[in-house]
């Protein structure tokens, strides 16, 4: 009993106080960026992207990195020949809306496809049942439909979950790292029950669900099922470069690509996998308290 | 000629020869013998291996040949561990036949491959006592084998209604409970199915393969460098392990002896590896029984040891370190001094922790004599890692099947015999800290020099093993080339996947609620397994 209490009194407490203070971010290698000045459209780096992440802008023809595929290998940062691929240290990347992660984020500002689609259930939270999976869902009817409704709710969803938010972790077809990511939110550096976030252990207690790893094929009821025993209304973060877009296993016999293809999505979290940090600014961000 | 006598890949090829003069063709690669076999002879070649010599079966795969040979071929592979020879054997199999004669009679390890063989190829192992799906479930039709060379990658047929039983135990009082696939816990998917006669627990079977995402068929007809990155993510804690050992393999091909100073890295890494896995576990056995200080502590240790991957490269998890011919650039140049001393704190951290935890007797009470696995079932499902030497499986690749520089360094493989949570305990334990002292062992040995070799352009059609000591145990890799430097068949068999059925067996006889405790002392990867 000595040595617990003087093994107490030795760390007293060693939780980083991340987002309130920065963390020191100098060894990370986080997110890779491609300097148009520097890009001279040659395509050495299209070509060997692992997860075919980095596509070619159909104006200036120069390369542009998807970040909901992107699993930050650095590869391109070794193959360009131009030295135009900078690994910056940047990991808070988590965005609502997967056109937010292509290269041109500006997206956004578009108007908003009209979806014939939109079903409501009975809470009032609206659902998009035609989830397009052909172009990795991306043009997915579902999103900005969702959005724009979704934003109707949000005052109602800041009120309920702004202050306590209970999570319910699904593993759809991950390779376990961003598992273990989100396991590290629970250790005394990050210690996400500070601000009032929980994991619980069933859908029925949950308000949100992080779905990590790819739409597996044999997961796919598992998930659809957690997703219709959670109550509404529910948040999805989809973590990982898997669960945004199939990562480096798209387009496999077994998998159905990124989450979206099977459950609506409101935060996408990118990265193989992402720091316990990038997913903990990720929650934040879908709840809005940041 | 018992088997000590055989010391050698010649004198074991000369015995072998002598005793099956039927081998069509035995040849050397390495430390791997090929013997080429027919149906006829397969089977008592097989028994002999394993019951005479007593050479674990270590893998059992299938390949598409038929574009080139017009046959499918089964690969069946035991190891030599005393000598450290692996034993190839090619048997082809016609396609119009479709079907081998199963080896579950003479060896229980060979269940689970051939079931694999079944779903993937459509080949039918004959004589198997229960041959039922194996990674498809209910959800995937008949006949549609993916690993089929003519199959397409990207096929996603059309969702099936099969049913798949459950092994059922009847009699009085008998019932059932499922749990899964989406856990209490924040770990992987998969499903459990127990058979209970009051508490303890009669029967668990475990259905695996929810997170079956076609690793081995997304790689095939990719260039090397894209087989790398795969393999990076086969299993997110043991990336560098896997890397390492499809390294290996590719490195065999080619031919090419890696930089020493690179060697020296990758001991490094693999073991900055193993020790984080193991802090995980060991947070996990005290979780789970609800030793929050203990588990705290080994949590924070765990912090550490990341804190140790992000000095060295910037990586938690180690990824897009290795490459082909060595790794990526010289991570330690500069570091020494900083990372010896973190290793260091993290030595006497974890050495304090362990003289307050172990010393507990409430915890001890609750992990001995808890998920007892017996040596027998241990050995003959080729339970190897710290789950197997927890049990008096005295093997360790590292000096079995020595790679990189592990022979120029001193280290132990700690053995223990119960078998049970406490043992394998006492295994991650010793195990951290042998990794640790390898660690610091390299920090002062480590040479000067360069760090990279190309691999060149590979000989097709060529095909090698990589054999590396993972977290978990032993891990098998197959690679084989095709032409333009792509993969034509890369077979992945972790640790995890032997361990599956041998952590089904400890359970039997416990109480449900010491499952997780158990499954954690394990800490099986299942996407490792599943692939």
């Amino acid at each position: 009993m000595f040595q617990v209490i003087k093994k107490i009194i030795q760390y007293p407490r060693v939780t980083q106080n991340y987002p309130a203070k920065p963390f020191d971010t100098s060894l990370i290698s986080g997110k890779p960026v491609i300097g148009p000045e520097k890009c001279t459209a040659c395509g050495a780096c299209i070509a060997r992207c692992p997860s075919g992440a980095i596509v070619e802008n159909p104006e200036t023809h120069k390369a542009e990195i998807h970040y909901d595929a992107c699993i930050f290998c650095v590869l391109c940062s070794e193959v360009c020949p131009h030295g135009a691929v900078e690994i910056t240290d940047e990991f808070e990347l988590a965005v609502k809306l997967r056109k937010q992660l292509h290269a041109n984020g500006s997206l956004e500002e578009q108007a908003i496809p009209p979806c014939d689609d939109v079903t409501f259930e009975e809470s009032g939270m609206p659902r998009c049942d035609t989830t397009n999976d052909e172009n990795h869902g991306m043009a997915s009817c579902g999103e900005p439909t969702y959005e724009e409704l979704g934003k109707q709710l949000k005052e109602k969803i800041e009120k309920r979950f702004g202050r306590s938010l209970q999570i319910r972790e699904v593993d759809s077809g991950s390779c376990n790292g961003c598992d273990y990511e989100i396991n590290a939110l629970n250790n005394p550096f990050n210690d996400i029950e500070r601000f009032g976030i929980h994991f619980v252990a069933s859908p029925r207690h949950a308000d949100m669900l992080l779905v990590t790893g790819t739409a597996a094929r044999n997961m796919e009821l598992a998930l659809l099922k957690t997703y219709e025993a959670t109550p509404s209304p529910k948040l999805v973060g989809a973590v990982g470069a898997c669960a945004c877009s199939g990562g480096i296993f798209r387009d496999s016999y077994a998998v159905k690509n990124g989450i979206d293809s099977v459950v609506p999505v409101d935060v996408y979290i990118p990265g193989c996998p992402p720091r316990p940090q990038a997913i903990l600014y990720g929650i934040l961000k879908a709840i809005d308290r940041l | 000629m018992n088997k000590q006598e055989i010391n050698s890949i010649t004198a074991l090829k000369k015995e072998l020869l002598a005793r099956h003069p039927e081998l069509s063709k035995s040849e050397i690669h390495g430390n791997t013998l090929c013997l080429d076999t027919d149906s006829d002879s397969y089977q008592a070649l097989c028994k002999n291996l394993n019951h005479k010599f007593a050479f674990p079966l270590v893998s059992m795969f299938a390949s598409d040949n038929r574009a080139s040979t017009g046959c499918f071929t089964i690969h069946t592979v035991f190891a030599h561990r005393q000598a450290g020879i692996l034993i190839s054997i090619a048997l082809p199999v016609d396609p119009s036949y479709g079907a081998f004669p199963s080896l579950c009679d003479l060896i229980p390890a060979a269940a689970l491959y051939e079931r694999e063989i079944h779903d993937l190829f459509g080949l039918h192992p004959m004589g198997h006592p229960n041959p039922k799906r194996l990674v498809f479930h209910g959800n995937w039709p008949k006949n549609h084998y993916p690993l089929r060379s003519d199959y397409p990658a990207e096929k996603r047929p059309d969702f099936a209604d099969e049913r798949i039983e459950f092994t059922r135990i009847d009699g009085e009082g008998v019932y059932e409970i499922p749990v899964g696939p989406v856990h209490a816990g924040i770990i992987e998917p998969g499903h459990f199915r127990f058979s209970l006669a009051g508490e303890p627990i009669l029967n668990l079977e475990a259905q695996l393969y929810f997170v079956h995402k076609g690793i081995e068929k997304l790689s095939e007809g990719k260039t090397i460098e894209h087989g790398f990155y795969l393999s990076e993510r086969i299993s997110g804690d043991e990336t560098f392990t896997n890397s390492l050992t499809y390294c290996q393999a590719v490195e065999k091909i080619a031919g090419i002896k890696v930089p020493v100073r690179a060697s020296f890295t990758r001991v490094l890494f693999a073991e900055l590896e193993r020790v984080t896995s193991h802090l995980g576990d060991l947070a996990g056995i005290c979780q789970d029984v609800a030793y929050g200080f203990a588990s705290y502590q080994f949590k924070m240790l765990r912090g550490w040891s990341y804190r140790i991957a992000d000095e060295l490269c910037g990586m938690r998890f180690l990824r897009s370190v290795n490459i082909p011919g060595g790794v990526r650039k010289d991570f330690v140049h500069g570091k020494e001094e900083i990372l010896a001393r973190l290793l260091s704190e993290l030595q006497k951290e974890l050495a304090e922790t362990e003289a307050i935890v172990m010393r507990n007797s409430l915890f001890i009470d609750r992990i001995e004599n808890t998920g007892i696995l017996k040596n027998k079932i241990a050995v003959d499902l080729n339970a190897t890692g710290p789950g197997g030497r927890a049990s008096g499986v005295d093997f360790d690749v590292r000096t079995a099947f020595p790679y990189e520089v592990y022979t120029q360094l001193e280290f132990e493989t700690p053995v223990q015999s119960d078998g049970d949570v406490s043992s394998r305990m006492k295994v991650k334990l010793a195990e951290c800290f042998q990794s640790i002292s390898l660690m610091l062992q390299v920090l002062e040995r480590i040479p000067q020099g360069t760090v990279r070799e190309e691999i060149g352009m590979l000989e097709p059609y060529r095909s090698a093993y990589g054999l590396t000591e993972a977290p978990r145990g032993e891990n098998i890799h197959y690679v084989m080339v095709g032409e333009n430097n792509t993969i034509l068949r890369y077979k992945v068999r972790t640790p995890s996947f032997c361990s599956w059925p041998a952590l089904c067996h400890a359970v039997s006889g416990n109480i449900v609620p010491d499952f997780p405790l158990i499954n954690k002392s394990f800490n099986l990867s299942y996407a490792g397994n599943d692939l």
